[in-house]
């Protein structure tokens, strides 16, 4: 092909792309005007705002990487993301694995169990400041239903929130018990979805329970478990509510996390540039373990 | 499979990354839209409508009930003038003063907002308080009459920034039955040491654990930086001067300190409390030191007798002031301002502080208020507040340490904490915390050299 021919073809061509174009443009526009005004602007803002003191008010003083020396120096900054690797690890765990045995449990055909999926996913439909509350008056030592539980069996209640050994487990056992019928739900549905016929054929090759456990069940439900890691990590980082109305991070920093922290500095302490460290490490924290996850689920996980 | 999960992943790639990009330049474009249209927006307003003062407050209960009777009456009084308040609450003090700050970044601030004794500084620090004097004048306020200590901690350089309304003192407030049953007499003690002698009748134990306190401290979130500043001015200590010279690890302060560590881990008649209100409500505990503007709830709440009395003493007396005032923000429009300021007095003049005093707990903070006929029958009826009010004659305004100092209140906080929950040694702990303060309080310095240079 040559000359006025070539351009012709060449127009059409273009044309058709422009209208692609245009097409991927109103598609994609509305998604990205909103995630550029709420999520990428806030994070470059925030990028600039951990390299300010600042308290709101006044004039921004640019410190470059004073703030992160700061936090990165002090004890309590290190205790706060012990904290929150404490209670990341602990909640996570537990909620994937009483949330897998419980929907086990559910998984087969017991008396009301239409009636028990409801009660242990109700938790998850409540707000999680009044949950908090609820379990103030549980928890309390003195006059709380689990004092009273403990008494039965010769215990007496720890001062849950009181004492900094027991505060971390308080809000944990309530996080773990708001969340865990999220976990049940999606395990459930991931149990139900894999097909009888390996488990029938397992049986057929001499598998007992356990074999069936470890070689059908398990493998089947590994997508499930990627996806409850990733969010019920993203989520136990982000708790907020339940720390907030049972011990505002004490005592004595004891149930500080980092989002909890990054509260503390930036609307307790006005303190706006170290409350954007804490964002920026909470950030990369998140960012890292989601990659990590991802390569891990590239080898391990199975989708059928 | 492996080679479309490969494709999908890198197109997923090249459309973040095209996303990223495009998000900066679309809201570098459309950064500015949003504010002209609240300008516009805001600017429409105030014509077409009849003058509205704006407060945000912080008081919820019995206390946002006599709050709420104040403006409604205000608002019946004003309704020929086509004036209004409109009183919305925003949370504790904390959460008002940061919905304050969030406004005022916003250029959407409310006009007279409650500032707690902690926060009213730093709105001042950043100019952003209206000097009062010159509406204070025109609007015929009788500043002299407001009680000397509460009045002057809201006055700087010759200028009034901040108005006494809801202000408190810590008061010690026992159970005349558990005192009783205990064969003490009906009076707080006179000096700690007193209380300590009193003490081991007042508990009682369910094995090594203290079921019943003689006292309880707060957390930090609670205040138990408020409520120990007294107990350190007993001993001789303090937190701080005037001028931000820390005063933490001076002997005497950490004394105090030590005595409260004491009472918990060495004479264990104490214990660290979530709700010390709760806990004496509850029976729990047998005394408390707390603000008297619990007095209201505990009235309507309590099942026994309680008694009030002053602080007890060291070696000195020592109680401080606290609780919340009224400021004029200036975003507020100057239209608007006398009637901010006829707000300010008219809540706090002696008739409506009888009231508010009455239904809270809060000290009466006129002059006149405290001593009128309305005033003296209600001692009568209900002694516990009388004691109260005598005893805010001798109190002293807080120390910088707290008040001034960013966050001051939860760093000197959170180190009683450690004393009184961990058991820690009080030296090492003020140690810890006079460092924190000095070098928080550096920025404030600057700023206060600026501001009132």
């Amino acid at each position: 092909m040559t000359g006025p021919a070539f351009r012709q073809a060449r127009a059409k061509v273009s044309s058709a792309e422009r209208k692609e174009r245009l097409l991927f443009a109103l598609l994609v526009g509305p998604n990205l005007f909103l995630f550029s005004i709420f999520t990428y602007w806030p994070l470059v803002y925030n990028g600039y705002l951990s390299m300010v003191r600042w308290d709101f008010l006044g004039p921004k003083v640019w410190v470059g990487f004073g703030n992160f020396r700061h936090l990165f120096t002090q004890d309590e900054f290190a205790l706060v993301l012990w904290n929150t690797a404490v209670f990341t690890v602990s909640t996570v765990g537990l909620i994937c694995g009483f949330g897998l045995l419980i929907a086990l449990l559910l998984n087969r055909s017991l008396l009301w169990r239409d009636g028990v999926r409801a009660v242990v996913f109700s938790p998850v439909m409540l707000s999680g400041a009044a949950m908090g509350i609820v379990w103030l008056f549980i928890l309390d030592p003195r006059y709380g239903l689990l004092d009273v539980l403990l008494g039965y069996v010769g215990l007496d209640s720890p001062n849950w929130l009181l004492d900094t050994r027991w505060a971390m487990a308080g809000v944990i056992i309530v996080h773990v018990w708001k969340n865990l019928g999220y976990a049940v739900v999606i395990i459930l549905a991931g149990l139900q979805a894999i097909p009888k016929e390996l488990y029938e054929a397992a049986l057929v090759d001499g598998a007992g329970a356990f074999g069936r456990f470890h070689a059908v069940t398990l493998p089947g439900l590994s997508p499930i478990f990627f996806f409850l890691f990733v969010t019920t990590m993203l989520a136990s980082f982000q708790s907020f509510d339940i720390i907030h109305v049972m011990t505002e991070g004490g005592p004595v920093n004891a149930t500080t996390t980092l989002i909890y922290n990054l509260y503390d500095e930036a609307f307790k302490a006005t303190r706006a540039g170290r409350a954007a460290v804490s964002a920026v490490v909470l950030f990369l924290g998140m960012f890292a373990i989601t990659l990590i996850q991802m390569r891990f689920s590239e080898r391990h996980v199975h989708y059928a | 499979m492996s080679r479309n999960e490969h494709r999908s992943i890198s197109r997923r790639g090249l459309l973040k990354a095209m996303s990223a990009g495009a998000g900066m330049v679309a809201l570098a474009a459309c950064a500015p839209a949003p504010a002209v249209t609240t300008e516009s927006e805001s600017a429409a307003a105030p014509a077409a409508e009849p003058l509205t003062v704006l407060l945000w407050s912080s008081y919820s209960g019995k206390n946002g009930e006599a709050e709420q009777a104040l403006v409604d009456k205000f608002n019946e009084e004003m309704a020929g003038m086509d004036l209004q308040v409109d009183y919305q609450v925003q949370g504790n003090y904390e959460e008002t003063a940061q919905k304050v700050t969030a406004a005022l970044q916003a250029q959407d601030a409310p006009d007279v907002a409650l500032l707690s004794d902690v926060w009213w500084f730093k709105f001042y620090l950043n100019q952003t308080l209206v000097p009062l004097n010159d509406l204070i004048e025109s609007q015929n306020v009788e500043v002299d009459d407001y009680h000397a200590p509460l009045i002057e901690e809201g006055y700087r350089q010759g200028v009034y920034w901040w108005i006494p309304f809801a202000r408190s003192t810590p008061l010690f407030y026992y159970n005349r039955e558990m005192f009783d049953a205990a064969g003490l007499p009906d009076r707080g003690p006179a000096t700690w040491e007193e209380f300590g002698e009193w003490a081991p009748d007042l508990v009682s134990r369910n094995g090594d654990e203290l079921e019943v306190a003689a006292f309880v401290h707060p957390d930090s979130a609670s205040y138990i930086a408020w409520l120990f500043q007294g107990v350190a001015w007993q001993y001789g200590g303090a937190y701080s001067d005037p001028d931000f010279t820390m005063r933490m690890t001076e002997e005497e302060t950490v004394a105090a300190g030590r005595f409260y560590h004491d009472t918990v881990h060495a004479y264990g008649w104490a214990r660290p409390s979530k709700s010390i209100g709760e806990d004496f409500l509850n029976g729990f505990s047998a005394a408390m030191m707390a603000s008297t503007g619990s007095m209201g709830g505990l009235r309507a709440n309590a099942e026994f007798e309680f008694g009030t009395a002053f602080l007890p003493e060291h070696d000195f007396f020592g109680c401080c002031t606290g609780g919340a005032g009224l400021g004029i923000l200036n975003t507020t429009d100057a239209d608007i301002l006398p009637y901010a300021m006829d707000y300010i007095a008219y809540v706090s003049n002696p008739e409506n502080t009888v009231f508010w005093s009455k239904s809270t707990g809060y000290m009466p903070v006129r002059k006149s208020a405290a001593t009128s006929d309305e005033m003296t029958s209600y001692y009568e009826e209900f002694p516990q507040f009388k004691t109260a009010v005598d005893q805010l004659e001798l109190t002293r305004p807080q120390d910088s340490a707290r008040v001034w100092v960013p966050n001051g209140d939860q760093i000197i906080g959170k180190g009683l904490e450690r004393v009184t929950v961990l058991g820690e040694d009080a030296a090492a702990v003020f140690a810890d915390v006079n460092e924190t303060l000095v070098n928080e309080a550096a920025p404030v310095l600057e700023t206060l050299t600026v501001v009132e240079s």
